[in-house]
């Protein structure tokens, strides 16, 4: 046995601990909650009730603990942790130190269960009568989010990832572990953090996130509460302004994300419809859906069933899109998928859905008889009818989304090899710009509408304004905004600008209703605000999209004057651009300059600056910026490679996105070719591969009889015209000094014709003309640019509409929430 | 029947027509040698960089053209053409899946997706596989 030496161990063996104490404090809390939901005498009821809480606030008080002794490991590179070194390193800034516990699973699941700790203690002090059934599902997903991450053993299969493994155990083969002072001399620091992680997005999209993720157990908790109780309809109130939170809260995580993805991905865009996003944004389709059925129930009595049906389904598409992103099974289809801890994980989590699928659904046929239903029939005017529809097309469109994020899971599970096609994005949006149109139609005109019924005179005395301002907004927008996204078709155009009006038409009729219906009382403003927003967003995701422009559009298929294309462009324009240090190039409306560039060389860092103007037709010029996006220099075996964040120039009314593609970087660069040498006089021409150099003159000077050459013992001085075959023409002058018998060379560069001219002087007494043909002299880069029109609009929508959840539930929570 | 209830039948139908719609853009992965069978269809290859044959890429001469010789694991290879700026970790990537057709000898890919060991750091393999190379590493030194 080793003893080794500088280890920590004792830190590790309190997380060890800690980690056991929340697994069984939960496991006692879920039983504790069952007895005490069970129990049919209050008396009986009571100790069960207490024991719960109890335990379930040690388990929450220990999942901060938890939270607090990874920190502490990673703050102080404590390397002989596997997660220590896997995801941070000495050189990280402080502010990404919390990143690390995002990038990897098991801290994920750390920040899952910390969230839902605060809102299993936030509901013991608030649920009231609810409390032992609501914490019966709360203190389940505590129990298996613990079990995550216990890492025992349980016939030869290791169930959960332990966070606080040590690497010496975890690769014991490894023959530096043979030296028992190993962590001093071989793990001195870490693997360090993903580059894509080490923004500031990734610092706090994910904490807003998670809260939304694990606050979609609470509707569910509720709903299953109120069916194993038998109150069928009571749970609906205190559901409500949960429901509001968690769309809220998820809805904002999930923009955060996109903005994320928007500053600092090279997608070129904030939605990809990648599997990740798409399994984060179901379950919110779903919960939205569900808040609406809930609206109707409580108004008209319709629709129980399909409130408890989607609220319960929220929160199992919650768990299925962790199944999908983080155990794998997406496979090759993700670009950030998460790969997991293998097969255990895939099991344990299937077990986990499983679960939380049963329940309800032991619950629901237990109560089919008793589900309270409305029989009469909805009135074609009424509010509900078109809620529900809506609510509706919110679930089928999730569907839709979720069927084709599945596909890999599908293949897997049938043995099959299907993929989408060509093109992703459009088969995702040729669907949901349909489902837009209808969407933004309701949003705009259902406000309108009474619950049970609506005379046609007061429909249209209210929403005639409305609709004639609409209107005319869109029409203008149709007929000046130039949105022409013809890429696939007419019809595709047509949809587009329907979708256009009818999410101007949401936005112009949410604020009218606002002022003219609800007088600006903010008491039941909430729905509008959020509509409001929402109408917003679809108007900057409908512009922004269709018309983004690729700034970069490269048709020739390169831009430097003098190269030519050896490849004819038959296709669309291609997208990148290489610009030549200092050398104004044209990209679309602009002329574009590589400035330079500077190096941070703490972290690996590389500034470009990149200038863009514009100039009118009298050469004024119109718009001038620079814009600096950075690329991490990633050092391997195979030399450095590039990492690219983009750099953008923010308007009010758009965008300018900008990223490096490829860096020629100069310390990789070996210089190759080598001199040509020809003798020259006056008047002599020397052709190169694309053009030729005229001397106009070649002077000779020695010290003996010039005075003008103190400083060496002689000189001979040239000047050249360089004319490439495109017919740009540039004087150089290339000298050659002698001082003690040693020469020296001034050698002049063409940068444009990657010639290098030197002067030499021959064995026979001749003046020799040195020309070199090289890449090396060029400092180049290739970039990405586009623009985004109106890409705030999404923003800002965002912003609105999160801001109508968060009024909704306040003034939900106000109500008297539990009747008894 | 109530109006919901048509209604409802009325969506189910335009999911089913959707989801049709949607079987004639689905595509399959394929080797290479069935993707050669199937010429100009738009298929999904997944293979490695066959590091062994020149990658080329010049973006002074065209920044929107790389050319390598992908191997899959059936041994079979092809050379590749893909109209867009080289990847970043190209050379790293353990697998690559590329969407596209084959057109004559030449696989055309219009995307490339890239699985790299760097983003998918539980690769227990790579980092044994370093751990043992740095301790390697010091030994050597140590025997100096």
């Amino acid at each position: 046995m080793i003893k080794f030496t500088g280890e920590h161990l004792l830190i590790g063996q309190i997380g060890n601990f800690i980690t056991l104490l929340i697994f069984c404090s939960s496991l006692v809390a879920v039983f504790s909650f069952y007895k005490a939901t069970v129990s049919k005498e209050i008396l009986e009821e009571k100790p069960w009730l207490k024991l719960g809480k109890i335990s379930f606030i040690i388990s929450a008080v220990s999942v901060v603990a938890l939270f607090l002794t990874l920190y502490l490991i990673i703050y102080n590179h404590y390397f002989e942790y596997k997660y220590a070194h896997q995801h941070s390193k000495r050189s990280l800034d402080m502010q990404y130190l919390l990143s690390c516990f995002w990038e990897g699973q098991e801290g994920s699941f750390m920040l899952w269960g910390f969230w839902n700790a605060v809102l299993g203690v936030f509901l013991i002090k608030t649920a009231k009568k609810w409390t032992s059934p609501v914490m019966v599902s709360m203190s389940l997903v505590q129990f298996f989010l613990a079990s995550f991450l216990v890492g025992i053993y349980l016939f030869d299969v290791r169930i959960g990832a332990n966070p606080f493994v040590l690497m010496r155990n975890e690769f014991p083969d490894a023959p530096i572990f043979q030296d028992p002072e190993y962590l001093s001399k071989y793990l001195t620091d870490g693997n360090g953090l993903n580059i894509l992680l080490q923004n500031y997005w990734m610092v706090i999209h994910p904490p807003v996130l998670f809260l939304g993720f694990s606050s979609t157990v609470v509707p569910y908790a509720f709903a299953v509460a109120g069916f194993w109780k038998k109150d069928l309809a009571g749970w609906v109130r205190p559901t409500m302004p949960w429901a509001l939170f968690s769309a809220g809260i998820l809805g904002l995580g999930i923009m955060m994300g996109a903005a994320w993805a928007y500053e600092s991905l090279t997608f070129g865009g904030y939605w990809a419809w990648d599997p990740v996003e798409n399994a984060s944004m179901v379950p919110w389709l779903l919960l939205v859906a569900g808040i609406h059925t809930l609206l109707i129930f409580q108004h008209t009595g319709h629709s129980l069933k399909a409130a408890f049906l989607f609220i319960s389904l929220a929160f199992i598409l919650e768990l299925y899109a962790t199944f999908l992103t983080r155990t794998g099974v997406l496979g090759d289809t993700s670009v950030h998928s998460f790969t997991g801890e293998g097969s255990t994980l895939y099991w344990h989590l299937i077990l986990m859905m499983f679960l939380f699928i049963v329940i309800p659904l032991v619950f629901y046929v237990i109560n089919r008889k008793q589900i309270p239903v409305n029989n009469k029939e909805e009135s074609m005017n009424s509010r509900e009818f078109w809620m529900f529809v809506g609510s509706l097309l919110l679930m089928i469109s999730g569907v839709y989304i979720l069927v084709l994020t599945s596909l890999p899971f599908f293949n897997k599970l049938f043995g099959t090899n299907w993929a989408i096609g060509k093109d992703v994005e459009y088969v995702y949006n040729r669907i949901m710009v349909m489902v837009a149109m209808i969407i933004g139609l309701l949003t705009a005109i259902v406000q309108y509408l009474k619950y049970k019924d609506t005379t046609r005179k007061y429909i249209w005395g209210k929403l005639a304004i409305p609709t004639i301002i609409a209107f005319v907004i869109s029409l203008l927008i149709s007929l000046y905004g130039d949105v022409s996204y013809d890429k696939y078709g007419v019809g595709f155009l047509v949809a587009i600008h329907m979708a256009i009006w009818t999410a101007v038409y949401s936005v112009v009729a949410n604020a009218m209703y606002f002022i003219t219906v609800l007088k600006g009382k903010m008491k039941a403003a909430g729905s509008s605000i959020a509509h409001f927003g929402f109408g917003l967003m679809l108007v900057g995701i409908l512009i922004s999209s269709s018309k983004k422009e690729l700034v970069s559009e490269n048709r020739t298929g390169i831009a430097i004057p003098g190269l030519k294309d050896a490849k004819g462009r038959d296709e669309n324009p291609l997208e990148n651009i290489t610009l030549i240090y200092n050398i104004p190039t044209p990209m679309g409306k602009y002329v574009v300059t590589y400035l330079g560039d500077s190096t941070e060389p703490k972290n690996n860092k590389v500034y470009f600056k990149i200038d863009f103007s514009k100039t009118d037709t009298v050469k004024n010029t119109t718009e001038h910026f620079t814009v600096t996006p950075n690329a991490f220099m990633v050092k391997s075996e195979e030399g450095t490679q590039l990492s690219s964040n983009p750099g953008s120039k923010h308007y009010l009314s758009s965008d300018i996105f900008v990223y490096i593609t490829s860096w020629l970087n100069p310390d990789n660069v070996k210089d190759t070719a080598s001199f040509r040498n020809v003798s020259i006089k006056n008047g002599d021409t020397v052709y190169y591969s694309n053009g030729f150099v005229l001397v106009n003159k070649v002077l000779s000077a020695n010290k003996n009889d010039n005075k003008d050459l103190p400083l060496v013992d002689s000189a001979w001085l040239s000047e050249l015209t360089v004319m490439s075959k495109e017919g740009q023409s540039t004087q150089v002058t290339p000298a050659f000094f002698v001082k003690d018998g040693q020469p020296t060379f001034k050698t002049d560069t063409v940068m444009q014709q990657n010639l290098i001219l030197g002067l030499q002087r021959a064995e026979n007494g001749t003046v020799q003309l040195a020309v070199k043909e090289s890449s090396a002299v060029m400092r180049y880069i290739t970039l990405k640019a586009y623009r985004f029109p109106w890409i705030n609009l999404l923003w800002l929508g965002t912003i609105i509409m999160v801001i109508g959840f968060m009024v909704s539930m306040y003034f939900r929570m106000k109500t008297k929430l539990y009747v008894a | 029947m109530k109006k919901l209830h048509i209604l409802g039948l009325v969506f189910i139908a335009v999911v089913i027509a959707a989801l049709i719609s949607l079987m004639g853009d689905l595509s399959t992965y394929d080797s290479i040698e069935s993707a050669r069978k199937k010429e100009g269809k738009f298929v999904h290859l997944i293979a490695k960089i066959d590091l062994s044959e020149p990658v080329v890429y010049d973006p002074l001469k065209d920044p929107n053209f790389l050319t390598f010789t992908a191997v899959d694991s059936l041994g079979f290879t092809t050379k590749v053409v893909y109209k867009n700026a080289k990847p970043t970790d190209f050379e790293k990537s353990q697998r690559i899946v590329m969407k596209g057709s084959m057109v004559g000898e030449t696989f055309q890919c219009k995307e490339i997706v890239l699985k790299c060991p760097s983003k998918y750091k539980d690769e227990q393999g790579m980092q044994e596989k370093k751990l043992r190379a740095v301790s390697e590493l010091k030994k050597e030194t140590s025997v100096q």
